[in-house]
């Protein structure tokens, strides 16, 4: 059986309709196959085997599509991609006629590995007590062998930002590949940008703690603002003090304030979860105040400024569409806020701002698309851009030779509902589709007639 | 898509013929605020008397897909529908070049258009009912009807074991309240299990206090108590209804029994004439449910959720239960850790009737994407999954006789969309409820209207 049948058989397993074809008897002969390689997949660069798939669409993102192309994966990163390329000897081929390759897409906002069963507190580590966490880094607490990762990787999803949220400074958050024995391993940015929360005017939504005055409301937001502005001068003067003593001295060191020094040098990307429009304008105000990288994230209301984000290249994380808009908003306001903003010149890249959703990120995209988002640049979206904004644009994001091998191929447009990832590479190895779900289909769907 | 002008006459000519005052020139909902109740503003579309929609591609739910076709609406309900039928003398025409149309989307769960959703004082609030508590103007309704959903099932919360009695309504945005109610439609009544029932999840907050059951052997109890108790009561009515009618002239008449407006609703449910939707998780308390329905002599008309259904598909299917469940919801508490997305295509293979429910205003502008999932997470055809957001919902409300899918005689509820209603790229062009349009993406409040109305904003100063 060449690796291409093993592969489908392997998807078959997650999707059903070609299960009942395949029938039991081929199920069984290819049980040793599949056991082989339900082993987690080792992320160590180096250690992957050297793959070919051959005779697909390739879609690099970098270029234009390759029909009857050859993509090759060694020692973990794609090692050449064309139209003429030849298959190394002792390659594993993969049949890709009829398919299409993708680079891996990459999720601007979860939490994975940082919380497993909503409503269960035991192994949700989402949100540090008080307001300034600077300190705190997410990839420090990331379970690589939570059961929503695999869930994740169904849909082609590779790589995501993981991460805190809550209180004015969350944390770091960390870019990681979804294979990996350890948190390190899946690292791809480890601290990747610092999450602010610009504080919101109105509470949004309902409430259920004690009704608060309008007032009452802009008192405690202007209070939060204050404190936030107190914290970024102290920190600026704390880098002034170790620029000009150059840590001769003697001083203590503050470690909270140490971790904002890559912040206050503009190094550090300062990621702002904010929707609503007067939230995106003090984010302009404090970043410019203070000379800060700033990266818009969730951006609900960003399509009214659009072109000043334009303007002062500002990326926006848009996402999840799958919320509704203000009630005075045009119905279709999240839906095409991503579009709006790409036309106005802004990068943008999706989140799906969750753990358990993450699989559902390219159809985020989808509804985009059908509200005036370009799909090309929708698949830059979810792949080359994300790249650029994390830092990471040299290594990941595209098929190209050199990159790492964070790799899918397709039955289609994978933002498609109707499509099916039918192979996923993470760093050059070959990752399988069982997860929880696919074993409790499997489990469900053979259980005997009571 | 229509002629503009013949449109925009008609438009005219109706809304004067119906509204005696001035309204707004644009097809756009008030801007309401949570929580207020402004005034609606929204045109009244005109009835949709004689309308024709031409050379579309019509996904039926219910026999297969028409290319190039032709749907004539007469007085509300669809008059034919085919390939070669002829447009009418007189019907507005709308060109479906390059549409797809599919029945309205019915969405088996909905909190939507209620001012309260949750009676929690009691864990037995059968009496309580959801048409009092109808509002017309929730912007939500308006977003539905822009994702293509034309009835709702407005269920009581799961706050209680037997919950509230339920309202099917009609997304008619703009019409008084009373209009949005599906006349004709079966009653229903919410009932719930597992962890929101036991309030487990809920925390503790000073002074409030643990409810009867805490556990879901309480549960069944309470539910064994209550069908106890209305067969009682249904006994005592029964006995006195015997009595009176052989009461002889000059005799004394019988004592009706004190009237219970809780159990009278159970008693709708040992009668079959009350639908009851359950809301469910676990395995186990499915099979709960059913063994008290089967006890008392009733049938569950929808299990709710129901995301371990899969484990119990044949005890389903057997029982002739409607099973309506969330697309991929998962792992957002204990009792949804072991939800699959396969599991509507599970249930479907062993012979339950499925759905696929939105119970999210949000949700339910994208019902569309959701059935798709279903052809992806186990691979059910592209007519089954359609059916899982039309027909087989309506099935479960027992309003398949009038809404679900595209057949003559039934309400003209459409959703016309701009290209396959499961491809990416697709959106909702126009919504029809009884031939009237009541959404029209052309003449609709769009972002993209905003931009083009936008003067040059302030530059931001820091």
């Amino acid at each position: 059986m060449t690796m291409n049948d093993a592969g489908r058989a392997m998807r078959n397993v997650r999707c059903g309709g070609a299960m009942r074809a395949l029938g039991i008897a081929a199920l069984l002969t290819l049980a040793p196959a599949l056991a082989a390689q339900n082993a987690p997949a080792p992320a160590t660069a180096g250690s992957a085997g050297t793959y070919v798939v051959r005779g697909a669409t390739i879609v690099p993102v970098s270029g234009p599509r390759i029909p009857n192309g050859t993509v090759v994966i060694s020692g973990g990163r794609i090692a050449a991609v064309g139209a003429n390329v030849q298959a190394p000897a002792g390659a594993t081929v993969i049949d890709g006629s009829g398919l299409f390759v993708y680079p891996g897409l990459i999720d601007s906002g979860t939490q994975l590995g940082l919380t497993e069963i909503g409503s269960v507190p035991g192994p949700t580590d989402l949100q540090e007590l008080g307001e300034f966490n600077p300190q705190n880094v997410a990839l420090t607490a990331v379970n690589a062998h939570s059961e929503l990762i695999p869930v994740a990787r169904a849909n082609g999803i590779t790589t995501a930002i993981t991460g805190p949220r809550g209180g004015l400074i969350s944390g770091q958050v960390a870019l990681i590949d979804l294979a990996g024995w350890t948190p390190a391993e899946m690292a791809a940015q480890p601290r990747a940008a610092m999450v602010v929360n610009y504080p919101r005017s109105r509470a949004g939504g309902r409430r259920f703690g004690p009704q608060q005055s309008e007032s009452e409301q802009q008192e405690a937001m202007n209070r939060q603002v204050r404190a936030l502005y107190d914290f970024f001068r102290d920190a600026k003067t704390y880098a002034e003090v170790v620029g000009r003593t150059e840590g001769r001295n003697g001083g203590r060191a503050n470690l909270v304030m140490q971790a904002m020094l890559p912040v206050v040098r503009g190094e550090q990307p300062v990621l702002f979860d904010v929707d609503a429009e007067d939230q995106i304008r003090g984010v302009l105000a404090l970043a410019d105040t203070f000379g800060l990288k700033a990266i818009v994230r969730g951006g609900s209301d960003a399509w009214k400024l659009a072109d000043e984000l334009a303007r002062r290249q500002i990326p926006v994380i848009v996402g999840p569409l799958t919320r509704a808009p203000a009630p005075d908003e045009p119905y279709d306001a999240i839906f095409a806020n991503p579009g709006a903003l790409a036309r106005a010149g802004v990068k943008i890249a999706f989140q799906t701002d969750n753990a358990s959703d993450s699989r559902n990120l390219p159809y985020n995209a989808a509804l985009a698309t059908a509200y005036g988002l370009d799909p090309d640049v929708a698949l830059r979206a979810l792949t080359i851009t994300p790249a650029e904004i994390w830092g990471v644009a040299d290594r990941y994001g595209s098929i190209d030779p050199g990159k790492v091998a964070n790799v899918i191929v397709t039955t289609g447009d994978p933002l498609d509902v109707r499509t099916t990832v039918t192979h996923l590479f993470i760093r050059g190895e070959l990752v399988p589709f069982t997860d929880r779900h696919t074993e409790l289909y499997d489990r469900f769907r053979a259980r005997p007639k009571p | 898509m229509p002629d503009k002008s013949t449109m925009r006459a008609v438009t005219t000519i109706a809304m004067l013929l119906t509204m005696a005052s001035a309204l707004p020139a644009q097809n756009q909902p008030a801007a309401t605020q949570n929580g207020s109740l402004a005034p609606y503003t929204a045109p009244i579309p005109p009835a949709g008397r004689l309308v024709a929609i031409t050379n579309a591609t019509i996904m039926t739910a219910s026999h297969g897909t028409i290319e190039n076709g032709t749907i004539v609406i007469r007085d509300g309900r669809i008059a034919a529908v085919g390939a070669n039928v002829a447009v009418p003398q007189g019907a507005r025409v709308i060109d479906g070049t390059g549409k797809y149309v599919i029945p309205g989307i019915v969405d088996a769960h909905s909190h939507s258009a209620s001012e309260a959703i949750n009676e929690g004082s009691n864990s037995i609030t059968a009496e309580v009912r959801l048409t009092d508590v109808l509002r017309q103007d929730a912007i939500n309704l308006y977003r539905e009807l822009a994702g293509g959903t034309t009835t709702l099932n407005i269920l009581h919360g799961s706050a209680n074991t037997i919950g509230g009695q339920n309202a099917v309504v009609k997304l008619r945005y703009g019409l008084p309240v009373d209009s949005l109610i599906f006349e004709g439609a079966p009653p229903g009544i919410k009932f719930a299990l597992g962890e929101n029932v036991r309030r487990t999840n809920s925390p503790m907050l000073p002074g409030r206090e643990r409810r009867y059951p805490f556990t879901r052997m309480g549960v069944e109890a309470l539910l064994r108590d209550a069908f106890t108790r209305a067969r009682e009561y249904q006994q005592e009515w029964k006995t006195y209804e015997t009595a009176r009618a052989n009461t002889r002239r000059g005799q004394p008449a019988p004592l009706p029994p004190k009237r219970d407006l809780q159990l009278d609703a159970l008693v709708e449910v040992l009668d079959g004439t009350r639908l009851v939707h359950a809301h469910s998780y676990r395995a186990d308390e499915i099979l709960m449910m059913l063994d008290i329905a089967k006890e008392f002599g009733f049938r569950v008309a929808s299990f709710q959720h129901v995301l371990e259904g899969y484990k119990v598909a044949d005890e389903l299917a057997a029982s002739g239960s409607g099973a309506s469940t969330f697309a991929d919801n998962w792992a957002y508490k204990m009792e949804a850790w072991d939800a699959i997305p396969h599991n509507a295509a599970i249930m479907a293979e062993r012979g339950v009737r499925v759905s696929i429910n939105s119970d999210s205003d949000e949700r339910a502008r994208r019902l569309y994407q959701e059935a798709a999932k279903a052809m992806h997470y186990g691979g059910v055809s592209e007519e089954e999954a359609l059916r899982m957001i039309t027909l087989n919902a309506a099935w479960q409300l027992g309003i398949d006789d009038r809404v679900g899918s595209i057949d003559v005689g039934k309400d003209a509820d459409l959703a016309i969309f701009n290209g396959h209603p499961f491809a990416p790229g697709s959106r909702v062009e126009m919504t029809l409820v009884d031939g009237r349009t009541f959404f029209d993406r052309s003449t609709a409040h769009t972002l993209e209207s905003v931009l083009e109305r936008q003067a040059p904003r302030q530059p931001v100063t820091p």
